[in-house]
């Protein structure tokens, strides 16, 4: 599990693991970075997460062998703190009109528009980080079933709150624009608020699941929003 | 010191007119961009020169076409591209410390050198500061660009202001430079070596593809690296797309990427970036880190 360092500018470096995305890496990976942050507070700007990557911002340029050194005294078994339990719901209201390609993806995958929806909201779906757009989630969990190539010419406007799938991977349009995923339904939940001093209500680790609603609540959540629910 | 606010009228833009300051320091963690003046070491110097805060807002002016008119008594400083520039009607150079008076007006016409004005003022332009940034950037401050009749808010003197300190010469050559120095990114080693000898010799030309997101080369590379896991990138990092594209990231750009990381700029690199022109030829020269 132990990763290798690369410097990438004076100030940019990061810590590779080979293995791919899974709950095991990412509970590794956040260990990691919380003793990271501990070990070097004043030297670090900002600590980022990828799949298989955990990007340093340095305030000011750092001898790469002080990481490297510090990598090799740490104990690769160490047992790192579990995953968060936290569970959000996310109401997505699955039909043509919030979600324009679910009959094409159902085609696509040569099963009906109900096992797309059935075989969506089954999974737990696990936050790794967030990117792409502020408030975006990168979610690792997505069936196999439901893997679908992207579009080769991306949509100039995907609306806010769609609910998507791009290659191996789902996630949730926090903002309206471009894009190239397959859209299947949306959510009237709002995902990113820039005026909170976190403006996110999920942190990496936790899960989501979605929730099938009816066009009819969906209108009504939009018009009254509430704040998501976790369990 | 009394501060009064005055505001600053736009009369007049073209396309590309935006506040930045340093941007947003430690919110990529929830997909923020990072924002910020693209040409750091120009936006530094007004501030300086106008013995501002580092991290005071300026005015980020990308195109010419620019007609703004000041509502109140002010400093202002003139750094970055090279253009023609009015006071009043009146030519001025457009670098330097100006004194502003009472319903002045400033015109910015054809850009001569470089590809970005900053245009900074006494304590900074005072416009919403949202996650420690007043950079404007869509989805989180009100406006993305600046438009006919926008009104942006600063603080101004009751007296008159003086500027009385020598000139200091702001060097336009600095920018001129098409020989970029970059580092090796971390997908740089897994490129061919018949790859990595294009890239270091190659001419590349800065596309028309060129906004506060990134920049695009013209030339295309063979490609025959597949995309990755989805990892973190920054401003500076030269993405290889599937399709053999380059791609720069600049500040406003997304911050994590599937596309091979190849090179990556300094902040001294991307400012000089910043300022080349499209259609102008740059070549990279590859540094190590360490």
């Amino acid at each position: 599990m132990k990763p290798r360092f690369k410097q990438i500018s004076p100030l940019i470096c990061e810590f590779e693991w080979d293995s791919a995305a899974s709950d095991e890496l990412l509970q590794y990976q956040l260990t990691f970075k919380k003793n990271l942050q501990q070990d070097f507070d004043s030297e670090i700007t900002e600590l980022r997460l990828g799949f298989k990557t955990l990007a340093v911002i340095l305030s000011n340029p750092l001898n790469s062998s002080v990481f490297e050194d510090w990598l090799n005294s740490i104990n690769p078994e160490e047992i790192s703190s579990s995953l968060p339990e936290k569970i959000w719901e996310i109401p997505v209201c699955y039909s043509l009109a919030t979600g324009r390609d679910l009959s094409s993806l159902a085609k696509l995958k040569n099963i009906n528009q109900e096992e797309v929806i059935s075989l969506h909201t089954q999974p737990l779906y696990r936050i790794h980080f967030y990117g792409f757009l502020p408030g975006f989630m990168y979610l690792n969990g997505l069936k196999a079933e439901l893997h679908t190539a992207r579009k080769s010419i991306p949509d100039r406007e995907v609306p806010v709150g769609s609910v998507a799938i791009g290659g191996s991977q789902t996630g949730i349009y926090p903002s309206s624009s471009p894009g190239g995923w397959h859209l299947i339904g949306q959510t009237p939940i709002s995902l990113f608020d820039p005026k909170l001093p976190i403006p996110v209500f999920a942190a990496a680790g936790e899960r989501i699941e979605f929730t099938p609603i009816t066009i009819r609540e969906f209108d009504q959540l939009a018009r009254h929003p509430r704040k998501p629910e976790f369990r | 010191m009394i501060r009064d606010i005055g505001y600053l009228k736009i009369l007049k833009t073209g396309p590309g007119t935006s506040v930045q300051d340093t941007g947003r320091i430690g919110y990529a963690q929830y997909g923020v961009p990072i924002s910020g003046a693209l040409d750091s070491k120009s936006f530094a110097w007004v501030n300086h020169l106008l013995k501002n805060k580092d991290s005071d807002a300026v005015l980020e002016i990308c195109q010419p076409g620019l007609k703004l008119q000041f509502g109140a008594p002010t400093l202002i400083c003139l750094a970055g591209a090279k253009a023609a520039i009015k006071l009043n009607g009146g030519i001025i150079a457009s670098d330097g410390i100006y004194e502003i008076r009472e319903s002045d007006q400033l015109e910015i016409g054809a850009f001569h050198l470089g590809s970005v004005l900053y245009l900074g003022i006494k304590n900074g332009f005072q416009s919403d500061k949202i996650m420690n940034s007043r950079s404007w950037y869509s989805g989180i401050t009100s406006s993305q660009f600046a438009k006919k009749e926008d009104q942006i808010p600063y603080f101004t003197n009751q007296d008159y202001p003086s500027y009385t300190a020598s000139k200091v010469k702001w060097d336009f050559n600095w920018a001129q430079k098409n020989v970029i120095e970059v580092f090796a990114g971390p997908e740089w080693k897994l490129l061919n070596k018949k790859s990595q000898e294009l890239i270091e010799s190659m001419q590349f030309t800065i596309s028309e593809l060129k906004n506060r997101m990134a920049v695009q080369l013209s030339e295309l590379l063979p490609n025959t690296l597949p995309e990755m896991a989805t990892a973190p990138v920054f401003p500076g990092t030269v993405q290889l797309t599937s399709g053999g594209k380059l791609i720069i990231l600049m500040k406003d750009a997304q911050v994590t990427g599937g596309y091979p990381r190849i090179l990556q700029f300094s902040e001294e690199g991307l400012s000089v970036l910043a300022q080349v022109p499209t259609r102008q030829i740059i070549k990279f020269q590859i540094k190590k880190s360490h």
